[in-house]
């Protein structure tokens, strides 16, 4: 569990579903680390596990189409646990239930794109998956203490 | 995202990365990587200065592997940072392309 229900109370990034629009996810995220003192290796988890999720929802969820909407919002439910928000209009896809690819094991697999789930899963402290009416929303929580980081 | 080479003996580039490996760094180093791919046969990727890497960045390491070992040439990686190396482990690219945190064994491995 995240922790954070339907709470979407909380910092907002807006973005449309174009790969360039990924930039805006550093930056972001460094200010909320700024303002939350959010320690390096959880920015980098939090770094790679938006990416990973907004990617999958501009490639597959949009299939590239460029002109919808992806919100995320940022919580701190508490000092040490931050949770991310992704809602999309997208056809129902659960990147929580999705069967993992094999990592890769030869250079003749190139599918460094369903690797996504497995780095989703690895960094993150927590997952959760809910359809909407409108399409899905996917929150992502890291602790502090006990990071995945830490544990894998 | 600075990318630059250094010839080592032996017929060895060392390409150095430096920043983030994200999708706008992935895109700044593409095309001077696929060059680098299509023409070296001996190389290392330094990425001692790299402090993020995304699975776009991985793409951008992966495509020229393929290239430069579908050409009879060996790639190895060189001194990540801890968490760049759980990426790369966590996606199995280590299994590809070996990471070294030695020069020296780097070397010895492309030889």
């Amino acid at each position: 569990m995240t922790g954070n229900g339907n709470d979407t109370t909380g910092e907002r990034l807006n973005l449309r579903s174009r790969m360039f629009e990924l930039t805006h996810l550093h930056p972001w995220i460094e200010r909320l680390a700024l303002r939350h003192r959010i320690p390096a290796n959880t920015q980098f988890a939090m770094n790679l596990c938006l990416e990973e999720a907004i990617s999958n929802i501009i490639r597959h969820g949009y299939s590239g189409d460029p002109d919808h909407s992806i919100v995320i919002w940022f919580t701190s439910p508490r000092e040490d646990y931050f949770v991310f928000v992704v809602e999309d209009e997208a056809p129902p896809f659960n990147p929580v239930e999705l069967p993992e690819l094999p990592p890769l094991n030869s250079l003749e697999e190139l599918a460094i794109g369903g690797q996504g789930v497995r780095l989703l899963r690895r960094f993150a402290d927590a997952l959760e998956y809910q359809a909407t009416p409108t399409g899905n929303r996917l929150s992502i929580g890291f602790t502090v203490t006990g990071s995945a980081i830490a544990k894998n | 995202m600075p990318i630059s080479t250094e010839e080592l003996e032996g017929g060895i580039t060392k390409v150095i990365l430096e920043g983030r490996m994200d999708i706008e760094g992935a895109a700044a180093v593409d095309m001077r990587m696929n060059v680098i791919a299509g023409t070296k046969k001996a190389v290392i990727v330094d990425l001692q200065k790299v402090s993020f890497l995304g699975s776009m960045g991985l793409r951008a390491l992966v495509a020229p592997a393929r290239a430069i070992k579908g050409r009879g040439g060996k790639i190895v990686i060189f001194g990540p940072n801890e968490l760049v190396e759980k990426v790369l482990k966590t996606s199995g690219v280590d299994t590809m392309i070996p990471i070294h945190h030695e020069l020296q064994n780097a070397i010895a491995a492309l030889q």
